[in-house]
């Protein structure tokens, strides 16, 4: 069985990495008349949150494809079954996945058995999704570019990230850093 | 002299190893990281120095900027001329880059983010090569 691909899309805040990664996800879906699978990790915890989701939803909706929005803050393996192998997937976003199963409960962030625990059923997931379907696309953030300093938990974080990235890009067919709305291709093919 | 830079985490000395396949090529690795300082080179061959910005950082709790930044500057040029004295010499830094975050509280981090750009900048002057690392690939920016 061809395997699908698995493009990783990342850059700084309101780089327009989403839409980007939503343009791509779309225009793979029209090439293979698959579905389209949106899969938020974002939970809406204050109206700011809220205000954002909403606008996201609502590019969506102008995109005039048709999305299948999933709310999925943890545990990413479990939607693997809903997907069919001509499918479009878009999940949005690494950043937020990682922090919502890293600070699940109070303070087993610390323990490495934990943290190991995180990072390889979040790159399972990944692997899984990817085998099932045509196209995953993980979108994510550029943050490991400043004073991490000596906070435990910003450091732990940082490093689990930081090697996320690492392992999806050596996996990835294309990988693309966001800059100001324009994607630089860092790896694969030109599309 | 060849410099290597990008985020915390992003796979820049694997990159160094496997570019420079150290598995097989004997070398110096002196690592800030591990709180080892230079303190001199052996004979000949590859030395990779890595944690530029922690070295920044610890000289700064001695003394000011501008002799922060001096003190770096020299040390390049001595680096550079051990360099030169053999061809099998060669001298590969790593930093990490710490610059582009929302400008820190504390007035001891500003400073010591603005000295690491600097030293950053004057050591991409004197490198023949540099490589930016982004999670593992690297793009040849010199």
């Amino acid at each position: 069985m061809a395997e699908g691909s698995l493009i990783f899309i990342s850059g700084g805040v309101r780089s327009g990495k989403s839409s980007f990664a939503e343009k791509v996800a779309a225009d793979l879906a029209k090439q293979t008349g698959g579905n389209l699978h949106y899969i938020a990790a974002g939970k809406a915890y204050d109206s700011e949150m809220e205000a954002r989701i909403q606008r996201h939803k609502e590019d969506r909706r102008k995109s005039g494809m048709s999305w299948i929005t999933w709310e999925q803050p943890a545990r990413l393996a479990e939607l693997s079954e809903f997907f069919g192998e001509n499918d479009i997937i878009l999940f949005d976003c690494l950043t937020t996945l990682l922090n919502n199963e890293l600070f699940l409960a109070e303070d087993l962030w610390r323990k490495q058995d934990f943290q190991e625990k995180v990072s390889s059923g979040i790159l399972q997931a990944i692997a899984e999704i990817h085998q099932r379907c045509k196209a995953i696309i993980i979108v994510s953030n550029e943050v490991l570019n400043e004073l991490i300093g000596g906070n435990k938990l910003v450091f732990t974080y940082g490093e689990m990230l930081g090697r996320l990235h690492q392992k999806i890009v050596e996996v990835a067919n294309q990988a693309y850093l966001v800059e100001a709305g324009i994607p630089v291709q860092m790896k694969g093919e030109p599309a | 002299m060849h410099f290597v830079t990008g985020g915390a985490f992003n796979g820049k000395s694997r990159w160094v190893r496997n570019f420079y396949q150290l598995e097989n090529v004997p070398c110096q690795w002196v690592s800030a990281y591990k709180g080892e300082t230079v303190t001199g080179f052996h004979k000949n061959g590859l030395v990779v120095m890595e944690g530029i910005e922690v070295w920044i950082r610890d000289w700064l709790k001695e003394s000011g900027d501008n002799e922060v930044r001096t003190r770096w500057q020299n040390h390049l040029r001595d680096w550079l001329d051990w360099e030169k004295e053999d061809i099998h010499r060669e001298i590969i830094l790593i930093g990490t880059d710490i610059t582009k975050g929302i400008v820190p509280m504390e007035a001891e981090d500003r400073k010591w983010r603005d000295i690491t750009g600097w030293a950053y900048q004057d050591t991409a002057v004197l490198s023949d090569r540099v490589d930016l690392i982004w999670y593992g690939i690297s793009r040849k920016i010199k």
